[in-house]
């Protein structure tokens, strides 16, 4: 009888020790899980930043007040004017509620300009109330090279500079 | 218990374990290939258009070195493609030697101008951000099927080779006196 008892206890410690490992399993497979899940919401969320930065990339490129134009002509392809540059930031300014913070959001755009010398204009900046008392503001941005005419320089020929626009959403 | 049960209730536990095994093994499996899945299309869709701004850009960029004039006397901008592009491949043969090139842009050869002003351009852009390049010119003399490399810029000692997840600009295409020279900038990750 004794015997069968203790018989018994065993097989009973051997189920709970069972159980046990197979509770600790199913608890780290939910670990597991819900960590996947938190970096893979992470990453969407990142992407979706980078996806609007690069949709406001396409929309500054193709903007009337920053295109190279000529009368009815076609606009030159992956060209920015740099005399409309010079003076957008105050147009961009005048008119942020009522038309551009529509089209670009919460955003920074600046164009650089490599060559021939380094230059850099802040066209756009409009951060998101939050992050009114901050100094360092994140930023993802998204880069694009650029041709930069400039006509005020004088001279027969015009001057075409290298540089890149750089958009950077507020997340 | 006899013998025969016994052997029994070992093979079953042995399954049981393989079983666990297995099953652990596809979920590790199953992770992994979610965490190296990427977003391939809306990369290469950037890439390329990269590739192509940046090479439009390069191409018409002005140079404003006032050395670039010693043959003219006079103050001139060159274009990289249309003016300094044409002369490297009008004059490539004496390139390596230091010879005789319309402009002299920097002191030096066209060629050799253009292979130092357009590694500082891309490493200043495209190299900043985290990318690796190669920029060929190959120049078409008439009846060649081979072009000849005049122009080779690499970010580092490999480029982007052939092999590499690599998106093209798609070719520019220069009219010379001598020949066809087809130009093509390279981007990878």
């Amino acid at each position: 009888m004794r015997l069968r008892n203790k018989k018994g206890q065993l097989h009973l410690t051997e189920t709970i020790a069972v159980l046990f490992i197979f509770f600790v399993l199913i608890v780290f497979g939910l670990i597991f899980y819900f960590k996947y899940q938190q970096y893979s919401l992470k990453e969407e969320q990142e992407q979706l930043v980078i996806s609007n930065a690069i949709r406001t990339t396409s929309k500054v490129l193709f903007l009337p007040e920053l295109q190279c134009s000529k009368g009815a002509a076609e606009p030159e392809d992956n060209c920015i004017d740099l005399m409309k540059v010079r003076h957008v930031a105050e147009v961009f300014d005048r008119h942020l509620t009522d038309y551009y913070y529509p089209i670009f959001g919460y955003s920074k755009i600046v164009i650089n300009q490599i060559y021939p010398e380094q230059k850099e204009w802040v066209i756009y900046d409009h951060p998101k109330p939050i992050y009114a008392n901050e100094t360092i503001i994140p930023l993802e941005s998204t880069y694009f090279t650029l041709t930069l005419k400039d006509e005020s320089l004088g001279g027969e020929n015009i001057h075409y500079s290298f540089g890149y626009i750089q958009v950077g959403v507020y997340p | 218990m006899n013998r025969s049960a016994r052997s029994k209730l070992g093979q079953m536990e042995i399954i049981g374990l393989v079983i666990i095994v297995i099953l652990i093994t596809l979920g590790m499996l199953f992770m992994a290939t979610f965490s190296f899945k990427e977003n391939k299309q809306k990369k290469i869709f950037t890439r390329e258009l990269l590739a192509y701004s940046t090479m439009s850009a390069l191409m018409k960029t002005t140079i404003t070195d006032p050395g670039c004039a010693q043959e003219y006397g006079t103050e001139t901008s060159p274009q990289l493609e249309k003016d300094l592009l044409e002369d490297c491949a009008l004059n490539y043969d004496s390139a390596k030697l230091g010879g005789y090139s319309l402009y002299r842009c920097g002191g030096q050869h066209s060629c050799a101008f253009l292979t130092t002003l357009t590694k500082q351009l891309l490493d200043q852009t495209v190299g900043k951000w985290g990318k690796t390049y190669q920029l060929q010119s190959k120049l078409y003399l008439a009846g060649d099927t081979v072009g000849k490399t005049i122009l080779d810029v690499k970010s580092s000692s490999q480029g982007c080779p052939i092999g590499a997840e690599r998106d093209t600009s798609k070719p520019f295409f220069l009219n010379t006196e001598i020949g066809l020279v087809e130009n093509v900038l390279y981007i990878c990750d």
